[in-house]
């Protein structure tokens, strides 16, 4: 039941973003309505993350996730069309994230975390020197079909953001939390008790590089363009990761909540620091695992008892 | 042929900076059981330490990598006592989210205060080379060479004659009997995390003068001295050398041979990690 008293606070927080672009914002209305964009692409970033979190594995990877939906629907999108492009994009991230996890989740759980950063490292060195993907000089992105609506984009990230959540409801609501629990707690306790380890892993890793996929499909039909130093960078992973913590692990309205205020106040801040502003991240990262590991709900949740 | 020789003589020269760099993450793996996603930060501290000194002082290097090591092994003590100590008995997760943390902010923190461009060490003696018949070595990396050889060697005394090598690889071997012996197991992972972080800042030093320093120059030391410590197996410290050797050997046949390889040096690494990976996958049940 303590699952389903979140139920209010997330639909709000979904009917908010459904109607931003019909609120009345004044002059500030374009500049919200780009902020809520990144917001609602980067928590769905966030959840998809923490569905991956609830197995235990720490990953790395999901920067590069990101990039190869990008730029997997940004090469298909003037051929196919926008939908077919993303849910390409989407299927390429997914084929990464099994090559990656079929190898490595066999093993001891560092070993995902280490070789999972190393994927997104080297993912962006072939970015680079390969032919198709435009190299350095980048990609040009079609806006989403064909720019005859404004608002596709925002409805784009929308509906990524709807996705991820009802993913990471199922995931909290159906047995499969009990099967994450389990291998998070203990892998060789959850071996005993029936769950397939490797098989939940696995899972929850596609899952996560699904919505991780169609992020970055989105996102580069919103930039219209895309470089690999900026569709493959480590500054998605660390977004993706620093909001569940900062939120709340291992839950839906954690990452929800961590999501407005952080990406929120990225955006704002971006408006004064232009290079190094990860160093906020990392320095909220180091002091929320050291002194509030349960986040910001943790932290509301022990008030109200 | 000579070609060939020329290039195994390139690697074979750099793989001493990698097993020193990646002895020392080994040595935290190992001993502290911690992975340390900052391990190649302190080597970037140790290359603008070295950089700072030159460019402002003009003090060569060679005093550099004293002060080096005093200073990193002092950053580590403090990383150790107030960031590592505290996640000890928390989650793995938690502990490899705070060392990729403090990696993060070290990385970004150098951005902001050195800007990205690279910057190089240029001491008097940096271009100059010797020449053994058909064949030119550098006598800087040989140097470092030399220096990362005779380093592993002292660590390798110290590991095996000293009371207190005993007791470090004492505490790698079993967390709870050497309590019951009488060592202090805190203060032996300080002094092992110190240590990791003092070799990672002489190495830092002698970079700064083969290669640049640069906020990055750290995270790419540390995926490599991953590859290398998987290919060895985790903690395993005699197999870092062997291990280091045919990952600089790897780069520098592909940057030799493949065309246009300059780029793809740097996916070397992943597929060294890849394969020891997919080959410990295999040997598992």
């Amino acid at each position: 039941m303590r699952e389903l008293s979140h139920l209010p606070f997330l639909s709000f927080f979904l009917l908010l973003f459904a109607l931003l672009p019909f609120l009345p914002l004044g002059i500030w209305g374009a500049f919200l309505l780009d902020v809520g964009f990144f917001i609602q692409l980067f928590t769905a970033m966030a959840l998809s993350w923490d569905l991956v979190a609830r197995t235990g594995q720490l990953s790395l990877a999901h920067g590069a996730f990101f990039g190869l939906g990008a730029y997997g629907a940004g090469l298909l999108a003037p051929h196919v069309g926008t939908l077919p492009a993303l849910v390409f994009g989407a299927f390429v991230a997914g084929a990464g994230a099994l090559l990656l996890g079929s190898v490595t989740l066999r093993l001891h759980g560092l070993y995902f975390a280490i070789a999972s950063l190393a994927f997104s490292e080297v993912l962006r060195t072939l970015a680079l020197k390969l032919a198709f993907t435009g190299g350095p000089i980048g990609l040009p992105v079609p806006p989403p079909f064909g720019g005859v609506w404004p608002l596709a984009a925002y409805y784009l990230s929308f509906g990524v953001l709807l996705l991820a959540t009802a993913l990471s409801l199922w995931a909290e609501w159906s047995p499969f939390r009990l099967a994450q629990a389990a291998t998070r707690q203990s892998e060789a306790v959850a071996r005993v008790l029936g769950v397939r380890v490797v098989r939940v892993k696995l899972w929850s890793l596609l899952l996560g590089s699904l919505v991780a996929g169609l992020s970055g499909g989105v996102y580069g039909m919103k930039t219209l363009f895309l470089s690999p130093y900026d569709a493959f960078s480590l500054g998605r992973a660390v977004e993706a990761l620093v909001i569940p913590i900062f939120g709340g692990l291992y839950s839906t309205l954690g990452p929800l909540v961590g999501g407005v205020v952080l990406v929120g106040l990225e955006q704002a801040l971006r408006l004064w620091i232009k290079e190094g502003y990860l160093v906020v991240y990392g320095a909220i990262l180091i002091l929320v695992i050291l002194f509030l590991p349960r986040g910001l709900v943790g932290l509301l949740g022990r008030r109200r008892g | 042929m000579e070609l060939l020789l020329q290039t195994l003589l390139n690697g074979l020269l750099m793989s001493g900076v990698y097993a020193l760099v990646a002895t020392g993450l080994a040595l935290s793996l190992g001993v502290v059981g911690i992975v340390n996603f900052a391990h190649g930060e302190f080597l970037m501290m140790g290359a603008f330490l070295s950089y700072l000194f030159f460019a402002l002082q003009g003090l060569d290097p060679l005093f550099s990598l004293g002060l080096a090591f005093l200073a990193a092994f002092l950053v580590g003590g403090l990383v150790y006592q107030g960031l590592i100590r505290p996640v000890l008995p928390a989650p793995e997760l938690n502990q490899m989210l705070l060392t990729f943390g403090l990696s993060i902010l070290l990385q970004n923190l150098a951005l902001l205060l050195f800007g990205a461009d690279t910057r190089v060490v240029a001491p008097s003696y940096q271009a100059a080379t010797l020449t053994l018949g058909p064949f030119f070595l550098g006598a800087v990396p040989l140097g470092a060479f030399m220096l990362s050889l005779g380093l592993l060697f002292l660590l390798q005394v110290f590991l095996t004659r000293s009371r207190l090598g005993l007791a470090m690889r004492a505490v790698a071997q079993n967390r709870l009997a050497p309590g019951l012996l009488g060592i202090e197991a805190d203060q032996v992972y300080l002094l092992a995390f110190g240590l990791a972080a003092a070799l990672a800042g002489v190495a830092g030093v002698m970079l700064s003068v083969i290669l640049y320093a640069s906020p990055t120059v750290g995270f790419i030391f540390t995926l490599k001295s991953f590859a290398i410590v998987a290919l060895a197996g985790l903690g395993n410290l005699k197999g870092v050398v062997p291990a280091a050797l045919v990952l600089a050997l790897a780069e520098a046949l592909v940057s030799t041979y493949l065309p246009g390889g300059g780029g793809l040096v740097e996916a070397v690494f992943f597929l060294v990690l890849f394969l020891a990976l997919v080959g410990r996958a295999w040997r598992s049940p």
